[in-house]
């Protein structure tokens, strides 16, 4: 290899050669949109399997196992209780604060996963991307399918919590509710996560801005205190209510905890959100189809 | 020679049409910047935001090639002559910096050097690995002993892939690759992967795949391996294309070239690269859409 000569010697003879292109295509190009949703549910295999078989292996280090699922949020839950709960007393006017804080604890942490692992699948996995030939969605969409499938055992920890920790609350229809508030927070997890994804396979320093921006968004999420107490201004407290993420954890508390209908508007927050973050998402990440893994 | 103008027609639908590509990368260099050498004092702070020294490398200049089905090419040429900066252009590993590869179907590279996933286990990286090249379910469990038989792997095929040697790592990377009947098959030294006994194996298969496939490219350090298997050899240096034509030729001159640098005869080489060059044609590649010719 030689370095820094940028002029290249001139062939001594060309041979013009026509050549028929038509059954050809460009060696790693990107397909238009349409043709690549297709691929991906193509593809929905690899998806399923590359998301069960990591959650199966991710805690194997561990000395207790997939129990890690569990105890970590359920730590979390009790730190935030000792300070917040009993040394602040952020508890103040919170019917049923243990309930409260761990509604919104375990809520928030599945986003904060999903996010994390969703938008470092392209870095993590860059092995398989220059290995393999598959519409590199897969990896985002695989992260946030194995996030989805570990949250099962932490939102059903939640709930068991929730009824045996007293205030105990009653079991009614209305924790039904809980099934689509997390699927379309799921949508919204990958949609963020796919943004990233692009984002940090180009800029790795993303990554360690990363975990501050998310505590950032957890101080704001209203986990262990509410607005109400602390904001004031009409505006502000309209403005810091259009939260995604405050708009689940508020709907599953209102299901969960305090039997009540969610109010239309939060669904209406969320389900804007989810469509929208997972829409820019996956445009936004097609469009950097051809960089992933390469150069 | 004086081919000027005259335009080739090539009949029929080539597999693999390398058009005007060029690589380039920028990478850090160790060597010091000498334009601030001297000044001193504010050295830690520069060492902390600064950009190391970077510097061109020119791994590959403008290169055309058309390869036609049936034909098999092998790739010689020296340590960083660009022989495997080509193929991972060709396999769409790495973008050209210029220019663009086109082709019939996906080229599958066989390699010896891509990690697959360390925490998951042989078994489970066979599948994950076959799924993500586009296999069924059915499709990978039809051919799941075949893979694990080539590997050679045995009882090892349960353990986590990060217990594993590199030498078993690569055969099972080997495995998973040749368990696809690509029509645009590339190989990358994957002969001279793992034990003796693995290396019948593997030539057993990949001669079967090499009379399956539409065209083979070929780079190994074997000259006899290249002279048995190619029909046609392309002689790089140093990023240039030497010489391109039949296999006895191409190899004699290369063999003479180095024997001659061996020896310390660095003139006398350079004149024998000086007279393969000056009688190289190189193709330009002219695209057309239509069977027949323009003119």
């Amino acid at each position: 290899m030689s370095a820094d000569s940028a002029i290249d010697p001139e062939p001594v003879a060309v041979q013009p050669l026509s050549v028929d292109m038509r059954r050809l295509t460009r060696v790693g190009s990107r397909p238009n949109f349409l043709d690549y949703l297709v691929q991906l549910w193509d593809f929905r295999q690899f998806i399923f399997y590359d998301a069960r078989a990591r959650v199966q292996s991710g805690t194997r280090r561990d000395r207790l196992g997939s129990a890690w699922l569990l105890l970590n949020p359920i730590f979390n839950g009790l730190t935030y209780f000792l300070i917040f709960g009993l040394l602040l007393k952020t508890s103040k006017g919170v019917e049923n604060f243990v309930g409260y804080l761990v509604v919104g604890i375990f809520i928030f942490q599945f986003s904060s996963g999903a996010i994390t692992s969703g938008a470092r699948s392209i870095r993590n996995n860059k092995s398989i991307v220059q290995a393999f030939n598959f519409p590199r969605a897969a990896l985002p969409i695989g992260a946030n399918v194995r996030e989805l499938l570990s949250a099962v055992p932490l939102v059903l920890a939640m709930l068991l919590i929730v009824v045996v920790l007293p205030p105990a609350e009653e079991i009614t229809w209305l924790w039904v509710l809980v099934v689509p508030a997390i699927l379309l927070q799921s949508l919204f997890n990958l949609g963020v996560g796919l943004i990233l994804a692009r984002i940090i396979s180009r800029v790795h320093d993303v990554t360690h801005l990363l975990p501050f921006a998310i505590r950032a968004w957890m101080y704001v999420s209203a986990i262990f205190y509410t607005y109400d107490r602390f904001v004031t201004h009409p505006q502000m407290l309209a403005a810091i209510k259009l939260n995604p993420l405050f708009n689940v954890i508020d709907i599953v508390r209102d299901c969960v905890l305090y039997a009540r209908v969610p109010q239309w508007q939060s669904w209406a927050i969320l389900v804007v959100w989810a469509f929208g973050a997972l829409a820019v998402g996956m445009v936004y990440f097609w469009k950097g189809e051809e960089s992933y893994g390469r150069g | 020679m004086d081919v000027g103008e005259q335009e080739i027609f090539l009949e029929g639908h080539p597999c693999v049409v390398v058009d005007r590509v060029r690589m380039r990368y920028r990478v850090a260099s160790s060597a010091a910047s000498e334009a601030n050498a001297e000044e001193t004092k504010s050295r830690f702070l520069r060492r902390a935001v600064s950009k190391p020294n970077m510097v061109t490398v020119q791994a590959l200049n403008e290169l055309s090639l058309v390869v036609e089905r049936g034909e098999s090419v092998g790739i010689i040429g020296r340590n960083g002559s660009g022989k495997s900066t080509l193929m991972k252009i060709i396999s769409g590993q790495s973008k050209p910096t210029s220019g663009a590869v086109y082709a019939s179907s996906t080229p599958i590279m066989l390699g010896v050097n891509a990690a697959l996933v360390q925490d998951l286990s042989g078994d489970q990286n066979v599948i994950l690995g076959c799924l993500a090249m586009g296999m069924s379910r059915a499709e990978v469990d039809e051919k799941f002993n075949s893979i694990v038989e080539l590997s050679g792997l045995e009882k090892s095929i349960h353990l986590p892939m990060k217990s594993y040697s590199s030498g078993m790592a690569s055969r099972l990377r080997f495995a998973i690759a040749a368990s696809v009947d690509p029509e645009i098959l590339l190989v990358d030294e994957a002969l001279n992967t793992g034990d003796a006994q693995f290396g019948d194996r593997s030539k057993l298969r990949m001669d079967e795949l090499r009379e399956q496939a539409g065209c083979v490219f070929l780079v190994s350090h074997s000259l006899d391996t290249i002279k048995d298997m190619c029909t046609r050899v392309i002689w790089l240096d140093k990023g240039d294309l030497i010489m391109d034509g039949e296999p006895e030729v191409a190899i004699k001159a290369y063999q003479d070239f180095t024997r001659h640098l061996s020896k310390g005869n660095n003139v006398s080489a350079a004149q024998i690269l000086d007279d393969a060059k000056a009688n190289l044609v190189a193709t330009e590649v002219r695209g057309r859409s239509s069977r027949r010719s323009r003119g």
